[in-house]
């Protein structure tokens, strides 16, 4: 087959499965929260209010667009749409399955491109979701926007450094910047394949990483940038309809892009426990378990534990998880300097 | 003056992370406990008899209605809610109301109407919804506010039950 439409068709797979995550993650989010508070949740919509997304997303385009008076207008259309591509372009090197035989035909690997510099791809462009919050913060012309989207922008420049330090020590290990290779790394076969999980030599980092990415998502308990009672509705307090709706597609897609990365690099990305050998669809399931799992987290979270105050949030990002993960990048390195080699 | 202790924190709570651990099968059990929400349309409150819902008219085994339209109930009434309008009848009560409106938007369900009612005419039902599109819609009239006894029976028999504490044998009629 062509390897252009083979392209497409992978593409067209997984960016559609990200994009059906978001909404499902926003069904799952409404029906999580309700559970946890003794409520039901929606319910009207289809049966158990599955199509509860499909009615939100008609109801979100057929709303009137609000534009403020004095907002600058060209930036604040801009906005939603900077903040909700960054983490569709991520999804495009997160190794989700090995070789893909399907009809006998070769899909290669199960992920939209394997870059040599996928790791610093991640980085590079998640880090340009801070511009579509910032941004949609000071077009909007308005104090509660723009106080959440400093807010949010200094919140996740600080745990964007953690983060990348934690990175930096799993790429240490494996010494590659291709996430592929860092996962095939963890599954080199064998039966006790989840003895090789970086989650076991990286325990700290495990840690500091699933952290930093709650920050990184702007999701509680740190969620300053739309932190309601102190700031209405954070940067997208203006917004209204389609556009609003894109800041929470891109925030749901940025949890899941996480959520996977996290899987990626700590927890063996595809592979099944005890099944070194596992065929393309079970690893995918595996990889999808895990995936899911982390996503259940974010929410799990949000109704257990309260918001922190900012000067706590910094004090815990710049004093706490900056050195912890400084020192865990140097355990990292004297470990692989007596051990030899990566 | 409060002197507040600061509790001093072990070194397990500092590190947040048990605690958060705990947090967090907390609302996981949680997530399996009774639900409290009550699918209203369809899963209604069930009424008791001590339920003061919207006033409503007693109509006889006849089809009459038993309000005699002296106006008792237009007094007591705190919100202003009722008017009446009386005429002639040839039934054995010769008084009966030509209009008994009650403005639903006004009434504060307090029943005062039926504690003033010297004929047994009115009573609290177990009718609690109210609404509608337009404020002339809620005033309602004689017709719209008559329910046969049968409907009322709950209510009325706790209201005798009530009446009986301060009844002497004698007064009874």
């Amino acid at each position: 087959m062509n390897e252009i439409l083979v392209w497409v068709i992978k593409t067209g797979f997984i960016f559609g499965g990200l994009v059906g995550t978001a909404a499902a993650m926003s069904l799952a989010e409404r029906k999580f929260s309700a559970w946890m508070q003794y409520r039901i949740g929606p319910n009207r919509v289809g049966p158990w209010g599955l199509l509860q997304p499909i009615a939100d997303g008609v109801k979100f385009m057929f709303k009137e667009e609000l534009i403020p008076d004095g907002a600058n207008k060209w930036v604040f259309r801009l906005a939603p749409l900077l903040a909700a591509m960054p983490a569709m372009m991520t999804i495009a090197v997160i190794p989700f399955a090995g070789r893909v035989e399907l009809f006998g035909q070769d899909f290669g690997n199960l992920s939209i491109t394997d870059l040599d510099i996928g790791a610093l791809y991640v980085l590079a462009i998640g880090g340009l979701a801070i511009y579509g919050v910032i941004l949609g913060g000071w077009a909007s012309n308005s104090k509660y926007s723009l106080l959440g989207g400093l807010r949010a922008s200094a919140q996740m420049i600080s745990y964007e450094l953690s983060l990348i330090l934690t990175i930096l020590a799993v790429i240490a290990m494996t010494g590659d910047l291709d996430l592929r290779a860092i996962v095939e790394a963890q599954n080199t076969g064998g039966v006790w394949n989840v003895l090789e999980w970086n989650i076991w030599y990286q325990p700290l980092g495990f840690m500091l990483f699933v952290v930093a990415t709650f920050a990184e998502t702007n999701r509680h308990p740190f969620d300053f940038a739309e932190c309601e009672p102190e700031l209405v509705g954070g940067f997208h307090t203006e917004y209204s309809a389609m556009r609003f709706a894109l800041f929470f597609i891109g925030e749901y897609c940025a949890m899941t892009v996480m959520a996977c990365l996290t899987v990626t690099l700590f927890l063996g990305g595809p592979s099944v426990p005890f099944w070194a050998a596992a065929p393309w669809f079970v690893g995918f399931a595996a990889f999808l378990v895990k995936a899911g799992f982390f996503l259940f987290l974010f929410i799990w979270v949000r109704w257990t534990l309260p918001r922190f105050r900012f000067d706590q949030l910094m004090h815990l990002g710049w004093k706490v998880f900056l050195p912890l993960s400084l020192l865990n990048l140097l355990a990292t390195g004297v470990a692989i300097l007596f051990r030899g080699g990566a | 003056m409060v002197i507040v202790k600061r509790k001093t924190l072990s070194f397990s709570e500092r590190l947040y992370l048990p605690e958060i651990v705990r947090g967090l099968s907390i609302t996981f059990r949680k997530m399996f406990a009774k639900r409290v929400t009550r699918q209203y349309p369809e899963e209604r409150l069930e009424t008791t008899e001590v339920t003061r819902g919207q006033p409503r008219l007693v109509v006889n085994e006849d089809d009459s209605i038993a309000c005699v339209s002296c106006g008792l109930c237009e007094a007591a009434c705190p919100a202003y809610a009722i008017t009446i309008d009386g005429q002639e009848t040839d039934r054995f009560i010769e008084r009966e109301p030509e209009r008994f409106d009650i403005d639903m938007l006004r009434c504060i369900l307090c029943g005062f109407c039926e504690e003033a009612c010297p004929k047994d005419a009115i009573y609290m039902s177990d009718e609690l919804e109210l609404a509608d599109y337009s404020r002339a819609a809620l005033i309602y009239d004689i017709e719209k506010l008559k329910r046969p006894k049968s409907a009322l029976e709950q209510r009325i028999g706790y209201v005798n039950k009530i009446n009986q504490r301060w009844q002497t044998p004698s007064s009874t009629s």
